[in-house]
């Protein structure tokens, strides 16, 4: 009888992953926070989602059945903070609940909402409610970013002033509605002494999988991929002693990464899903959309009115791995799990394309990936002699 | 490595490929600046360059023709002046199609006939009268873009009728070549037009460009003054190795126009569906006259057969047909 693995590090899949549409409504460009690392730089009171727009472009996904094959569909709702358009996110559900039973379409049999919030507003009378209408369909993401100091370090209000307090005191309700729940931590260069104390802090506030990553952009200074690794360490170190791989989660970990390439898949699905704008223009994902760009106009595929443009996918949908990294990135012998994100790469590419990989991110996995082998070897050893001793 | 150079000589010389000009202003000072031109040539003579000279629709003074004489060249003219510049390679329109006797005076001329889409139905006919005159004939089709299943099945069945023509003057020493047909049966590898690799574009305002389409059509888009090591950014996705759909395709004639591409799909690399259906279109033409040709006996017995394909667009078979990074790395 096979032995139950007790090591949970790694997390578990999110639903339907790989065989469902996911597709992002931008319901609005505004936000109660400032975040300093946000990659929305331009966030705006004016950009609001219509009821009619998104009903035209829940038509026409739903019309495009030749088109968009999917059988299982997440609508996320993203902003901005989405809950601020909380009514509007309700009669949108509605409306996608009603079309696709009268459509008979599969997705009335397999769908979730999807939210990442800052969780200000998760006890708000409106948000409840919604959340009780929906709540078997309903997955929420509600992002805290650690300990205070590194929460309030860079999550704040246009006034400077740190969200933390105005988060914490809804993670229990959360937690008590969504148990299994995750949360999305957020690393840029100020944030790397915060990691361990972070990510420890979560878990002891009941969020069991933290999912966290380093910033996509060009902020890193010399000495941050040292800093991080020996966070990292720490982090290895305390996991192992107090044994809290047995009911935790932390994405820095993983078997997978650290190999050198063997397939030659994109990493991100920009294309694969979609998202839409409160124009009802289409883009590959949010980070596509005007507002999330600094250096580049926004890259269209069409819009609810007109449809996709299908050439504009092709080279999205053919991407691949190869055709965008340096040669050092496929002669890396430690390349899988090295991330990157196709609009940030468009955002700074030399020409307008997605073809060419930005790298900044390489001397922080290369850390990442030495702090990963030196906490699996390390585990590795420990469960060994765990096992020997008892028997 | 760059081969040659294309000189674009005005704002009103005849668009060669898949681009329009822009609307003409006054000739004279729509010119390449004398200076600018010298400089091109100078560039031509030290880098080993062939030049393609696209000409105006108006005759050149002695200057010019002084400087265009100093570097090995082909002409490219509108066909209304053929007779001012002879032994050149001859633009002509489908809109603009010349009256029979205009055609008489051809002896096995080289000529670019850009085929309106509103004009797809003369395709055979037009081709008819020009095969009879003409050694080769480059056909561009022009609004591809605006192609739709009816347009594609229309083309295909205009390319069988050229075929038969083609078959027909076989029997000749020398029969005639049409691009988009008889290309495709010498091939082995690709061979596109490869703008930007082989080969870069002065345009009328004394810059640098990957091709004329980039002046014409795509504001902003200059590599810069003529220079010797004119730096072109992202120059990798020029190559076949870097475009995931064309590096598994075998319609090995297809132009890979970049500026299609551009304009399309928003990638130098990424053929559009129009683009890649018309070059199937034509590969399936292509492999059909090589059949009729063998049987016949025609001269090209010792080429290879042109392999069946079940697909009209490599897009289709990408996924099945991706390459590992080892394989990758061998190209």
């Amino acid at each position: 009888m096979p032995t139950k693995d007790p090591v949970k590090i790694e997390g578990k899949n999110t639903w339907e992953e790989g065989r469902s549409k996911s597709v992002t409504f931008i319901v609005t460009e505004d936000c109660q926070l400032r975040c300093k690392y946000c990659y929305l730089v331009g966030k705006n009171k004016s950009g609001r989602l219509e009821f009619d727009i998104a009903k035209r472009a829940i038509d026409y996904l739903l019309r495009e059945r030749e088109f968009i094959t999917e059988n299982s569909v997440v609508l996320d709702f993203i902003g901005g903070e989405p809950f601020i358009e909380v009514d509007l996110i309700d009669r949108v559900c509605d409306y996608f609940k009603a079309r696709a039973f009268e459509e008979n379409h599969p997705w009335f049999n397999s769908y979730r909402f999807s939210f990442s919030t800052n969780g200000l507003l998760y006890h708000d009378d409106r948000v409840q409610r919604y959340i009780s209408k929906n709540k078997s369909h309903l997955s929420i993401q509600i992002t805290i970013d650690g300990t205070r100091a590194k929460h309030d370090l860079q999550r704040v209000y246009p006034n400077g002033q740190g969200s933390y307090d105005d988060v914490v005191r809804n993670i229990p309700r959360w937690l008590e509605q969504f148990p299994d729940s995750s949360t999305k931590v957020t690393i840029s260069s100020g944030d790397i002494p915060f990691i361990r104390e972070s990510v420890l802090h979560l878990w002891k506030l009941g969020i069991k999988e933290v999912n966290i990553n380093v910033v996509f952009e060009n902020v890193w200074k010399p000495g941050d991929d040292e800093r991080f690794e020996e966070q990292l360490v720490s982090l290895a170190d305390e996991i192992i002693k107090k044994k809290l791989y047995e009911s935790y989660s932390c994405s820095f970990f993983s078997k997978s990464l650290g190999q050198p390439y063997r397939d030659n898949m994109n990493w991100c699905g920009a294309g694969k899903m979609l998202a839409v704008d409160h124009l009802g223009n289409f883009y590959p994902c949010i980070r596509f959309v005007g507002f999330s760009l600094q250096n580049r106009a926004a890259l269209m595929l069409g819009n609810c009115f007109d449809g996709i443009d299908r050439n504009r996918l092709r080279s999205f949908l053919t991407l691949d791995m190869a055709s965008q990294s340096p040669a050092e990135c496929l002669d890396c012998d430690v390349a899988t799990g090295c991330a990157w994100c196709q609009g940030a790469n468009y955002d700074s590419a030399d020409t307008e394309t997605i073809f060419q990989r930005t790298t900044y991110l390489c001397k922080m996995h290369k850390a990442r990936v030495r702090a990963n082998n030196y906490f699996w070897n390390k585990l590795s050893r420990k469960l060994h002699q765990d096992l020997r001793a008892q028997s | 490595m760059l081969k040659y150079l294309l000189v674009v000589l005005s704002e009103s010389s005849a668009p060669f490929c898949y681009y329009e000009k822009k609307p003409r202003k006054n000739p004279k000072r729509d010119l390449l600046p004398l200076k600018s031109l010298k400089e091109a040539v100078i560039f031509a003579l030290k880098n080993n360059l062939k030049v393609n000279f696209l000409y105006p629709d108006h005759k050149l003074d002695k200057a010019y023709n002084a400087l265009i004489d100093e570097a090995d060249h082909v002409k490219i003219v509108p066909f209304g002046l053929r007779k001012t510049y002879p032994d050149s390679i001859l633009v002509i329109e489908s809109d603009g199609f010349p009256a029979a006797g205009e055609l008489r005076g051809l002896r096995d001329e080289n000529i670019i006939f850009r085929l309106r889409k509103d004009d797809l139905g003369k395709l055979s006919s037009r081709l008819n009268l020009l095969l009879m005159k003409c050694k080769r004939i480059n056909l561009v089709l022009m609004d591809i873009e605006a192609y739709g299943a009816e347009d594609f099945e229309q083309y295909r069945r205009q390319l069988e009728t050229v075929s038969d023509k083609i078959l027909k003057l076989s029997a000749k020493k020398d029969p005639p070549e049409l691009s988009v047909l008889t290309d495709r049966l010498a091939l082995d590898r690709m061979n596109n037009c490869s703008a930007g690799l082989k080969h870069l574009t002065v345009a009328p305002d004394g810059k640098l460009y990957l091709c004329p389409a980039f002046y014409y059509g795509r504001a902003g888009d200059t590599l810069g003054g003529i220079r010797n090591d004119t730096p072109i950014k992202n120059r990798q996705l020029l190559e076949l190795k870097y475009s995931p759909i064309c590096r598994i395709c075998d319609a090995y004639h297809c132009r890979r126009c970049v500026f299609l591409n551009k304009k399309l799909t928003l990638e130098v690399n990424t053929p559009s569906s129009q683009q890649c259906r018309i070059s199937h279109i034509e590969r399936e033409a292509s492999r059909l006259h090589l059949q009729k040709l063998k049987e016949t006996g025609g001269n090209p017995v010792a080429l290879a057969d042109i392999p069946e394909i079940a697909y009209g667009d490599p897009f289709e078979i990408v996924e099945t047909k991706k390459l590992s990074i080892a394989d990758f790395k061998k190209l």
